[in-house]
């Protein structure tokens, strides 16, 4: 919509949110370049998963705005909102795999949402599953397998349409060492490799990373760029 | 066991429906041949001072489909028994003819009345006896069975459409993770739903199966074995393979309204 939507994936402006009276989040400014790999961190209760619906559209801004993508987040429509969050790719703490589904059918979830053949979900699947190293677990359940496992068929399903943005709400909050570094491996690759723009909220920000990405940090319902 | 008792929570309000819309056509189907053989029975007496052809009294009122003389002679015979043959003739030259007259259809008995008076208003009819009261009686003790059936069957619906809603409730609930996941991906509502109409149709036409197997067995086999005449006579009343045609269509049309109350009254 603006000439400034080729630059910024993410821009927000005087972005105030809140779920009653009480402002989460209050006049915070900030952008996100196209290719940005970006750290948000705070405290727990500080607002990092409020300020991350917003970017979704799960949450309406209270005032100011937040543009995603083009599109501003404040009037959007049912209709865009649902074609940008074919766009995205959204990966939670908790997984949210639909555990009635095989880990193949959850992959592909974004593709059958576009109305991708199952021949097309097949090879898409084979693909995805390779890449996050899940192959052999294509036709289990996702209660079959371990957290770091189901987070990677989250990471599985966020890239199955080639996102232009990576959500990531504490991806590693509930996985040990190894299973956190296979994820952030993976959230590396996705920016570097398949050039998507990606924003992750964490508490803690691995050691391989330090300092080699832009961080924001929410404090006092502000958010402010630490590097 | 759940997974059963879930799925008949559904089945059997939404056989109750469609077991009251088999009834309401079958009833439907036997009034409809009782109405005729009431049709059929009845006549009405008319006196008149001159012949009447048929199109004659269709002119005075045109719910009349036929008329029937009826024949003067035994009754003249009657009456010349032991006199001449001239006074015979004249007595019978002065004697009015007499018609049963049909109707099209099955009328009230005001409706009768009108027709009373649509006859008596042409001065060649001397007299016309309706019958009225017995007709009538029959007549609203039948209309009044109807109704009275009517109200039960619509009553019964609105209970299982009741139940048929909340069922639906439930399984929204237990598939509400799942369509919240959908929606975060962008999914739209037809698509996170569907799996409610899936399972609510499913269950729908394993309805108008059990609902159509019930009635065909009490056409087959309850009406003959138990020797229960009026339902052997009119057998072919009681299941006609169009009710299936309607079972399933009344079915769907109760998915699609429900599914769609319990979707779009809950989008946030
Ligand atoms: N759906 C909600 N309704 C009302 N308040 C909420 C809701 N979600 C979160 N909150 C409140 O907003 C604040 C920030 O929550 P959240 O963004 O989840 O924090 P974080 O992700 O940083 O731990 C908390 O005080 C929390 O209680
Ligand atoms: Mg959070």
């Amino acid at each position: 919509m603006s000439t400034m939507s080729t630059n910024f994936v993410i821009n927000a402006s005087n972005l105030t949110l809140s779920y009653s009276d009480e402002d989460i989040i209050k006049d915070a400014s900030f952008s996100v370049k196209k290719g940005e790999f970006v750290f948000i961190t705070g405290p727990s209760g500080s607002g990092k998963s409020t300020l991350l619906k917003s970017f979704y559209g799960q949450l309406k801004p209270k005032s100011g705005t937040v543009v995603v993508g083009g599109l501003d987040m404040s009037d959007i429509t049912e209709g865009k909102l649902q074609e940008l969050r074919t766009h995205l790719g959204i990966i939670f703490q908790d997984y949210k795999l639909i555990n009635e589904w095989t880990v193949k059918k959850n992959a592909v979830l974004p593709l059958m949402i576009a109305g991708y053949s199952v021949d097309v979900q097949n090879t898409q699947a084979e693909r995805l599953l390779k890449h996050v190293r899940l192959s052999e677990y294509k036709d289990r359940y996702p209660l079959e397998l371990s957290g770091g496992e189901q987070q990677r068929v989250g990471v599985a399903r966020a890239l199955a349409k080639n996102p232009f943005l990576i959500l990531a709400d504490e991806p590693t909050g509930n996985l040990d060492e190894y299973s956190s570094n296979v994820i952030w491996e993976l959230m590396e690759n996705a920016c570097q490799q398949l050039e998507a723009t990606v924003l992750v909220v964490t508490h803690k920000i691995p050691s391989m990373f330090s300092h080699r990405y832009r961080h924001f940090i929410i404090e006092h319902k502000g958010v402010y760029e630490v590097h | 066991m759940k997974f059963i008792r879930n799925h008949l929570a559904f089945i059997f309000p939404m056989m109750a429906i469609l077991l009251g819309v088999e009834f309401f056509l079958v009833f439907d189907r036997t009034t409809n041949s009782y109405e005729k053989g009431l049709k059929e029975g009845y006549s009405m007496f008319v006196v008149t001072k001159k012949p009447f052809k048929v199109e004659e009294f269709k002119t005075l009122n045109k719910h009349i489909s036929e008329s029937l003389e009826i024949d003067k002679d035994r009754l003249a015979s009657q009456i010349s028994d032991g006199m001449s043959q001239s006074n015979a003739r004249e007595i019978l030259k002065e004697l009015p003819y007499f018609y049963n007259l049909k109707l099209d259809g099955y009328l009230k008995s005001s409706a009768l009345e009108g027709i009373k008076e649509d006859l008596m208003s042409s001065k060649d009819i001397k007299k016309v006896e309706t019958f009225g009261n017995s007709y009538s009686d029959s007549y609203r003790l039948f209309t009044f069975i109807k109704f009275i059936l009517n109200v039960f069957i619509i009553f019964m619906s609105l209970i299982s459409l009741f139940l048929i809603i909340k069922q639906m409730e439930i399984w929204r609930y237990a598939h509400k993770e799942r369509m919240q996941i959908m929606k975060v991906f962008g999914a739209p509502l037809m698509l996170r739903s569907g799996v409610l109409f899936r399972v609510a149709l499913i269950d729908a036409i394993i309805s108008s199966f059990l609902t159509s197997g019930a009635f065909l067995l009490l056409k087959y086999k309850l009406a003959s074995d138990n020797h229960i005449e009026i339902l052997t006579q009119k057998q072919n009343l009681l299941f006609q393979s169009s009710d299936f045609l309607i079972l399933i269509v009344t079915s769907i049309l109760i998915v699609l309204v429900s599914v769609s109350l319990v979707v779009f009254g809950n989008e946030e």
